[in-house]
């Protein structure tokens, strides 16, 4: 039984030491297993929850090297998905724990290039501006849906997600509003506002339908959680200060999320700044604001629209930093129910990850590709037009997959459809 | 083992032969990680055709050899020491599913409930219902002759075990079944034999129809005393619960602090989970006679659920209390003794008894209906005071056990976890009548080795181990 007993730790105060109660909870059951997409794809121990948590508990014992080349192979294999967590009986935080262990392996072992460029450039204005004015180029021009069809796989899947984002011409309208909910302001999203800015004004509209009245917030910036997944822990607090003081000065009562991913950052902000003086109460209480969109829309009903004669059947596929991270399950749905035009049903693994998992699908592409297998498959079975899920990452992931596969399916936000469905309802505009 | 490493990689591929020691260290335990034991590799067949193969070039150089399923074992029965450890879990698919005869075929890695969901559509489902169903395979609950809650009235693995495709170690492949045509009940032998007579390649299951009705109770009581004389009263009172079980408050405060809180009451000194099922006419008649008799011994609530979504949350519970408990302590001792059920009230003081003296945190979560005792205890392997304590705590309680007339495993197996007991439960000549039968199947006890019969007690096994060593450096 001295098995596990751990005499030293081979890292002092590194991130992973003080994560190591979190460690400790895990029982070994294995009822994490079936849960994990990346062990029901590779089918090896080492890359599901359980195994990644033996070699987490390995490394402070010292029985593996911090820079293990096949170590660290199987935790950055990790999606971060989440999903082992509604899973875990004994509440082992393996998100948390994963981070700590991807920021004490960063500090042995420097990020793959792919990685560290695509996180400097979310992590700057100055070339994330550039970058997606470059994509939204690249996309209205039709070439990154030509090009779906010249390029190699590594490199046609990207131009997939990117054509894959393209929406018809909308006209805007003006919501009518009736202020009976309380203020609110949108944290507007790196890729959300550069890929999907119609996705954002909908989303305005849809909450002002609904009663809130919409604030501006000037100089935030990306919520640092694709740096927070990937083991980059300083940026995302740098980038965390600064929205934090944003959102103090919007003074808007609600900070509303339409991208699941940013939302399970920005809720875990407190997390992430709590051994920082200065800032964990400042950080608690921003979290203590943020919420979820459909979570806000539940609570204020949402206002249904009338019921179409032959409503369409969409899928809904719930984004893990929704379902997992957040625990948010039946909201989504709820805003689906009150769209009169359609009817929507979850995919039968709809709490399984896409592959997607922030930049995992650009630097671990066949391991994506293996994991988002499954799910187009079953969006093929559904027999639908149209799979909704609510996280830019998720939509592009789903969407190119489905563009590269031939299929005619597109992926839309819930927020979309329903605000579309304002759009045509006399009462709402 | 390099050569041997290399032929294997190229049966299977070689992302699935793990060789490299960092790798090995997620094999090196199942779900009772207080017990860790290397393999010398590991490798995992996808297809049949891949796992004969496997398995005859393990015979060739007399290789042992240790089938794991998903690792959710609680004895230590999967771990290979030193041995090549054969993991099942890409042999996943289900085979054949024969609806008007209701029985599956299937291959050992599919999980117990994915068998249960594919069949549902079918009103079906697979009986056997181990605590760990949502990750445990098929081919485990075979080896290990599997339980559950609600195997009291269904009955363990081995009734619904129909028919098996057997590799022996020595590589010969027999289908093994129950005998109904006469002959011997080969597959009575096979089931539980925890590894040791050789590997499942395909499985074929009886499938039950749902019952037309199930009533789910809880009933919770100011001691354990009382609920277990309820245990006893409801079965000396002929009525057969689909399931009937036990759990203390200790086991109910760490379910209600973990995120599958079924609402049980935290002040209670435990509760009954009672289940009952079957044709709608009569039930709810049964159900009174329950909530009579529970009463009668002394509950002071019984609460009822005939939903689906109610019944789930009660049993939720219940399912995943061995890892709430993890939420209380860094490590779990986990037990699995069988006593006389009459017995139950006066084992449970005991226990208690034993607990205080060794200032150890017994938690009880049982199969009370068939006498299946769990008693847990949480505890940090960190300090060895302690577990020290915890380890003759154990000792004592397994001991009581035996000494009322029980058996030391009802069903986790005997694995490496309970070999010490087994030779206070077994003569020399039982033992070695056990070692006779192996011999059957596995004439160089390649499979499994050092697990089930303690080697010492088997009087040929030393003989044999020094053939082999002697064998080897040749």
């Amino acid at each position: 039984m001295s098995a596990q007993t751990m005499a030293h730790c081979a890292l002092p105060g590194s991130p992973l030491e003080q994560a190591k109660s979190g460690i400790d909870a895990c029982v070994h059951c294995g009822f994490c297993l079936p849960a994990c997409p990346t062990y029901l794809a590779l089918e090896d121990e080492n890359d599901s929850p359980r195994g990644r948590l033996v070699l987490m508990r390995a490394m402070l014992e010292g029985r593996v090297a911090p820079d293990d080349a096949d170590a660290t192979r199987h935790l950055d294999r990790c999606l971060g998905c989440r999903a082992c967590e509604t899973a875990c009986p004994s509440g082992v935080p393996y998100g948390a724990v994963l981070e700590a262990a991807r920021e004490t392996i960063a500090a042995h072992r420097p990020l793959p290039w792919m990685a560290r460029a695509v996180l400097a450039v979310f992590a700057h204005e100055w070339l994330l501006r550039p970058a997606l004015l470059l994509a939204r180029a690249l996309r209205e021009s039709g070439l990154a849906r030509l090009s779906t069809r010249l390029l190699p796989p590594r490199l046609a899947m990207p131009a997939a997600m990117l054509a894959s984002t393209s929406r018809p011409p909308a006209e805007p309208w003006v919501p009518r509003h009736q202020h009976t909910g309380g203020t609110a302001t949108l944290l507007s999203g790196c890729v959300m506002e550069g890929l999907f800015p119609e996705l954002n004004r909908a989303t305005e509209r849809v909450l002002t339908v609904n009663g809130y009245r919409m604030h501006a917030t000037e100089g935030q910036v990306c919520c640092g959680a694709l740096h927070a997944h990937a083991g980059d822990a300083d940026t995302a607090r740098e980038l965390a200060k600064t929205n934090i003081a944003a959102f103090e000065a919007s003074g808007a009562e609600v900070v509303v999320m339409n991208s699941a991913g940013c939302g399970a950052m920005c809720r875990s902000y407190g997390h992430l700044l709590a051994s920082d003086r200065r800032w964990a109460r400042r950080a608690a209480a921003f979290s203590a604001r943020v919420q979820d969109v459909h979570a806000l829309l539940a609570a204020a009903g949402p206002r249904p629209t009338p019921r179409a004669s032959d409503p369409e059947a969409v899928a809904w596929d719930a984004p893990c930093h929704l379902e997992h991270g957040q625990r948010i399950t039946a909201p989504p749905l709820q805003v689906l129910e009150a769209t009169g035009s359609v009817t929507a049903r979850p995919l039968p693994a709809s709490d399984q990850c896409c592959g997607s998992a922030g930049i995992f699908n650009l630097v671990q592409p066949e391991v994506a590709a293996r994991v988002l297998a499954p799910k187009l498959k079953e969006i093929a079975q559904a027999g639908v037009r149209t799979v909704t899920t609510a996280n830019p990452g998720c939509l592009m992931q789903i969407g190119g997959g489905l563009l590269l596969s031939g299929s005619q399916v597109i992926t839309r936000h819930p927020v979309e459809l329903l605000d579309a469905a304002y759009a045509q309802d006399p009462t709402t505009r | 083992m390099a050569s041997l490493a290399t032929d294997l990689s190229a049966l299977v591929g070689p992302a699935h032969v793990i060789t490299r020691a960092s790798a090995l260290l997620a094999y090196e335990s199942d779900a009772l990680p207080g017990y860790r034991k290397r393999p010398s590799l590991a490798v995992f067949p996808g297809t049949r055709d891949e796992l004969i193969a496997v398995l005859r070039r393990l015979a060739q150089d007399g290789v042992p050899f240790v089938a794991r399923g998903a690792g959710t074992g609680l004895s230590g029965g999967a771990l290979a020491d030193g041995a090549v450890l054969l993991g099942l879990h890409r042999l996943k698919r289900i085979l054949a599913v024969d609806v008007a005869a209701r029985t599956a075929t299937v291959e050992p890695g599919v999980v117990n409930a994915t068998l249960s969901r594919a069949v549902a559509a079918h009103g079906l489902h697979y009986a056997p219902d181990p605590s760990s169903q949502s990750a445990c395979t098929l081919g485990g609950n075979l080896a290990e002759n599997a339980g559950g809650p609600h195997c009291l009235k269904a009955g363990v693995t081995l009734t619904h075990m129909l028919r098996a495709t057997v590799v022996l170690p020595e590589g010969e492949i027999v289908t093994l079944d129950r005998g109904d045509d006469g002959g011997y009940d080969l597959l009575g032998a096979f089931t539980g034999s925890e590894g040791c007579f050789g590997v499942a390649v395909d499985l074929t299951v009886r499938l039950l129809p749902d019952p037309e009705r199930v009533i789910t109770l809880l009933a919770d009581f100011e001691t354990v005393r009382a609920a277990a004389q309820a245990t006893s009263g409801i079965i000396a009172a002929g009525i057969l619960p689909a399931a009937l079980e036990l759990m203390d408050q200790a086991t109910i405060r760490a379910v209600e602090e973990s995120i599958y809180a079924a609402g049980y009451p935290i002040d209670a000194a435990a509760v009954l989970l009672i289940e009952l099922d079957g044709a709608a006419a009569g039930l709810d008649a049964d159900a009174a006679a329950v909530d009579r008799l529970v009463r009668e011994a002394g509950a002071r609530s019984v609460r009822s659920a005939t939903d689906p979504a109610a019944r789930a949350k009660l049993w939720q519970g219940r399912k995943k209390a061995f890892g709430a408990m993890g939420r209380v302590s860094p490590h779990l001792v986990v037990q699995d003794a069988v006593v006389p059920r009459t017995k139950l009230a006066q084992l449970l003081e005991e226990i208690a008894a034993i607990g205080a003296r060794h200032r150890v945190r017994v938690c009880n979560v049982f199969h009370a209906g068939d006498g299946n005792l769990h008693p847990n205890i949480p505890y940090d392997a960190d300090d060895p005071d302690e577990a020290g304590r915890v380890h003759a705590a154990m000792a004592e309680i397994m001991a009581r056990c035996i000494a009322v007339g029980g058996t030391i495993t009802g069903e986790h197996g005997v694995g490496l976890d309970k070999l010490p007991y087994m030779e206070a439960l077994f003569t020399a000549e039982t033992l070695d009548a056990m070692c006779t039968l192996r011999d059957v199947f596995d004439p160089r006890r390649r499979a499994n080795p050092g697990k089930v019969v303690p080697v010492r007690a088997c009087r040929e096994w030393l003989g044999a181990v020094s053939a082999r060593v002697a064998g080897a450096q040749a």
